[in-house]
């Protein structure tokens, strides 16, 4: 059903669930965004049928198109950085569909992790950082998957601000047309929705079960023992709160419903626990300076209360932060008498074991200092010794060609080691010379 | 009794009453002269919801509604007082502002108060940030705030003996990263030199930089090193292609 005079502005009628705030701020940010594109002031990148676009709700009720195909990845430096396993299996599962992506290297980070940390920013500078990452998303026809939770949270309150505020805008225009990062006729590129990539896999979710029963099933593996705690990150949904999944099977629409519903859909155990609405302890800062913090918090609301109450197997996250503070935070709990040891991944991860993916070579479950030997036992992926032998004999030949300087046998080792899957494409003409950071003899092209 | 009546429990700093009045007049103005403070501050109902499911308060003497509060009464002395310190210990998870039945932001008002804080280079806040120099240093040269040689077991042995493992053979690890674009140790991913030169550019017109030196002025020069060098590398570049 429309809704005033915005195309981007649907609600559902009836409501698909009780709705307990009808009167979104959000009505008046698609009404606004719509009047700016007809004066002429910005360019809505749209979501076309090309993008394979999913309907979804928003805790008000309205509708939000989720693009599935086509995409633009928008990568999270903590994910690529710390848990490389997380954007390895978005691709996986973009590459089993046969969903068209881009994965290129003409991004910067949102930089907002920092500013959450350090103030060392500000609101023009954020603004500038997003709108040249969108333009860039726009000049190659790919529309932006956002995959960190914080970019998706600052992205969503950075696209409020440029909307509401023509101050804002009139400081940022300047700044693009020097980077030559507005349209021809001088618009600013805004897309019409934001969407992280729990909102993409929540879209796929069915496509998700469909491939465990083809794939995962037929390799032995079996996830409906599998106990699950969820953990939704405060970025996806507390900030900018009424721009996010909510799904009348969840919980009747009255929490998230990414991550879970994937979850359920694969058929294992969500189990619900009583601080599900608390954060992990991350703090931006504080797991890096303040860690006594991050670990107390972590340990005493999150691990002892899941142990204690739900004898979780695994705790399902979709977001950087927040895996990374459960799995790196469990291990020191040994200091007092608190170690609670479960498995912790997200939820792209999780489904990616399940659907048959190489719990090293795609999950890549090396970099996580978690338990999740226990889980992969349980979910009968019990060639997981033989498994990581496999991807540890990779790596010491991998070790061993750089070491002898063959880079020439190194390059044809991972000619083929890539064509075993094509696991993404590479946006042509980038040559290493024109790396910002170029510190490998490997880097493709 | 020190401290103040109403619930702000700390008592203010022999540094604090030392400035003078005008100076905190001057450093609060600017807090509420930012555009989205009349976005995040409403009204008040004195509730507690923020700060009953706030982390930080848990664990630090940080309270969401103390700040709300402040704000509401225009209590100058200890707004100013909270601005050295006391807004660090938030976490930035935002759940007192979904919680708050006024859509009030707190997490929101002290990243204004943090941001200022910075702008003025208060000798606290260059003591919080000295140990973030790492992601500092990272995120203005390359834009990724993280990278693999970041994440090294001395610095983290309360994270396990998985670590360890984890970060031998490091290079060969990522290397065998199945994504292109990934196979990079310095950075989370491999970033084009001419978007690391936009950037620079961002940073410039936008006066990070400048916030920078008068945070940390070391940092700076390192930081301004490797730009310049950055730089340069792209104007040969830009030169060799036009003369082929």
């Amino acid at each position: 059903m429309g809704h005033g005079k915005s195309p981007y502005l649907r609600y559902a009628d009836p409501a698909p669930f009780p709705i307990l705030n009808k009167h979104s701020h959000y009505d008046h940010l698609f009404e606004e965004m719509h009047e700016l594109e007809e004066k002429g002031e910005i360019l809505v990148y749209k979501i076309t049928e090309e993008n394979r676009p999913v309907e979804v709700y928003t805790r008000t009720g309205r509708i939000k198109t989720v693009p599935t195909a086509k995409l633009w990845h928008h990568k999270s430096c903590g994910q690529c950085g710390n848990i490389p396993g997380y954007p390895a299996s978005i691709f996986w599962f973009m590459n089993k569909f046969g969903f068209d992506y881009l994965n290129e290297p003409h991004q910067t980070s949102c930089t907002a992790w920092n500013y959450h940390g350090s103030g060392t920013s500000n609101p023009v500078a954020l603004a500038a950082v997003w709108l040249r990452n969108m333009h860039q998303a726009w000049k190659t026809g790919y529309y932006p998957l956002i995959h960190c939770g914080t970019s998706f949270g600052s992205y969503k309150e950075t696209r409020e601000q440029l909307i509401f505020n023509k101050e804002l805008r009139d400081a940022v225009k300047p700044i693009l047309k020097k980077l030559g990062r507005l349209t021809e006729d001088g618009r600013i590129v805004i897309p019409q929705e934001v969407v992280h990539y729990s909102e993409w896999v929540h879209a796929v979710r069915h496509e998700i079960a469909d491939l465990y029963e083809k794939e995962g099933k037929p390799k032995g593996i079996d996830v409906s023992n599998v106990r699950v705690a969820i953990h939704n990150a405060c970025h996806t949904w507390k900030m900018m709160a009424d721009d996010y999944p909510y799904d009348p099977e969840v919980y009747g629409g009255q929490r998230p419903a990414a991550s879970t519903a994937v979850v359920k859909n694969l058929g294992a155990q969500v189990v619900d626990y009583s601080t599900w609405y608390d954060c992990c302890g991350f703090g931006f800062r504080h797991i890096l300076t303040e860690r006594e913090f991050t670990r107390s918090f972590a340990l005493q609301r999150k691990l002892k209360v899941i142990a204690e109450e739900i004898q979780a197997d695994l705790i399902v996250t979709h977001d950087t932060g927040c895996t990374t503070t459960f799995e790196k935070n469990q291990w020191i709990g040994k200091a007092h008498g608190m170690y609670n040891p479960v498995a912790v991944m997200s939820d792209v991860m999780f489904s990616a074991l399940a659907c048959g993916a190489h719990p090293f070579k795609i999950v890549q479950l090396y970099w996580n200092c978690s338990n999740y030997e226990p889980l992969l036992e349980k979910m009968g992926i019990t060639n997981w010794k033989e498994l990581r032998k496999e991807w540890e004999d990779t790596v010491k030949h991998i070790a061993e060609l750089e070491k002898e300087g063959k880079y020439d046998e190194l390059m044809e080792f991972f000619k083929e080691y890539d064509l075993y899957e094509p696991y993404s494409k590479t946006h042509d003409g980038f040559k290493r010379n024109r790396s910002a950071t170029a510190d490998m003899p490997l880097f493709k092209s | 009794m020190e401290g103040h009546p109403y619930g702000y429990n700390i008592p203010i700093s022999e540094k604090t009453k030392s400035v003078p009045w005008e100076e905190k007049v001057r450093v609060i103005e600017e807090v509420k002269s930012d555009f989205r403070y009349e976005e995040f501050l409403f009204g008040c109902l004195n509730c507690g919801v923020c700060t009953a499911s706030c982390p930080s308060n848990r664990f630090f003497d940080y309270s969401p509604r103390e700040i709300v509060q402040r704000f509401l009464e225009e209590d100058i002395e200890v707004l100013y007082d909270m601005m050295h310190e006391y807004i660090w210990a938030c976490s930035q998870c935002f759940t007192c502002w979904i919680r708050c039945p006024f859509v009030n932001n707190p997490g929101g008002l002290v990243i204004i108060m943090r941001e200022v804080a910075v702008r003025n280079a208060f000798e606290a806040t260059k003591d919080l940030l000295k140990p973030y120099g790492r992601v500092l240093l990272k995120v203005m040269t390359t834009g990724n705030q993280l990278s693999a040689d970041m994440l090294q077991p001395d610095f983290f042995p309360d994270w396990g003996p998985k670590m360890l493992d984890n970060m031998e053979n490091v290079r060969a690890k990522r290397m065998a990263i199945p994504f292109d674009v990934g196979k990079s140790v310095k950075t989370a991913w491999e970033v084009s030199l001419e978007t690391a030169i936009e950037m620079y550019h961002i940073w410039r017109e936008t006066g990070i930089f400048e916030m920078l030196e008068k945070l940390d002025p070391n940092l700076y020069n390192v930081i301004m090193d490797i730009v310049e060098e950055n730089e340069e590398r792209w104007e040969e570049l830009m030169e060799e292609e036009e003369e082929e």
